[in-house]
């Protein structure tokens, strides 16, 4: 499944850098997208299902992200937090990758170090000072 | 008619993006720490540009694989160098 999306993102690389849909040209992205070297610890194991619920949740976190800068904005937020979030179980290097994506994607969050223990420290910023 | 409405929603993108932008750079003369700092720019440098380079699409079409390129590129760069930069700027926990 992994080989299969990392082929798709290749793919969708070569075609947005060269806008040419000739034939030819297909034909030499697939070669190229196939020749590239993969990474030795890429974990083919990840389901579907996971893989599109974060996908999911990336698109999700665009609207989020938005609000938030607008929240951030209008009402200062002037306490700073450090917090755990869980890793969910199963979760392959690309899913982890996705994971800090979306949460350092939105304004008031940062994953400042991923433990692979099993959690991600997220640093917050709040408008009310936490418990 | 469309036009003056494309117009006006591509102005009004990039006029939001330039507005965080100043939003999220003003702050780093600030006293705050790194990881305030980061935030903001979130706000600007990915959330600013990719409201600008979205106004761009609208004005300039014809570009639009070069453009989803640039707003693929600034979402994933700009958030994982935040990522990177929060990792440098914090230290080890000795647990």
């Amino acid at each position: 499944m992994t080989f299969f999306l990392d082929l798709c993102l290749r793919l969708t690389v070569w075609f947005l850098l060269t806008a040419d849909p000739s034939p030819i040209n297909i034909g030499i992205g697939i070669v190229v997208c196939l020749l590239i070297p993969r990474s030795a610890t890429l974990s083919y194991t990840a389901s579907l299902r996971d893989w599109g619920e974060a996908l999911w949740q990336s698109v999700v976190a665009i609207p989020q992200a938005y609000i938030e800068a607008v929240e951030i904005m209008v009402r200062p937020h002037r306490y700073e937090d450090l917090t755990r979030k869980d890793v969910p179980p199963r979760r392959t290097p690309g899913l982890v990758f996705l994971d800090i994506f979306v949460i350092t994607f939105t304004p008031k969050t940062i994953v400042t170090r991923y433990h692979k223990r099993g959690w991600y420290e997220v640093h917050w910023i709040r408008r009310r000072k936490p418990q | 008619m469309i036009d003056q409405l494309i117009n006006i929603v591509s102005y009004g993108c990039i006029v939001v993006g330039l507005v965080f932008w100043l939003w999220g750079t003003w702050p780093l003369v600030g006293p705050r720490s790194v990881l305030y700092k980061l935030h903001t720019l979130s706000v600007a440098d990915t959330l600013g540009s990719v409201a600008i380079v979205v106004g761009l699409l609208l004005k300039i079409p014809s570009e639009w694989p070069l453009l989803i390129m640039a707003l693929i590129a600034l979402a994933i760069w700009n958030t994982i160098l935040g990522y990177v930069l929060a990792y440098c700027s914090t230290e080890e926990p000795n647990d």
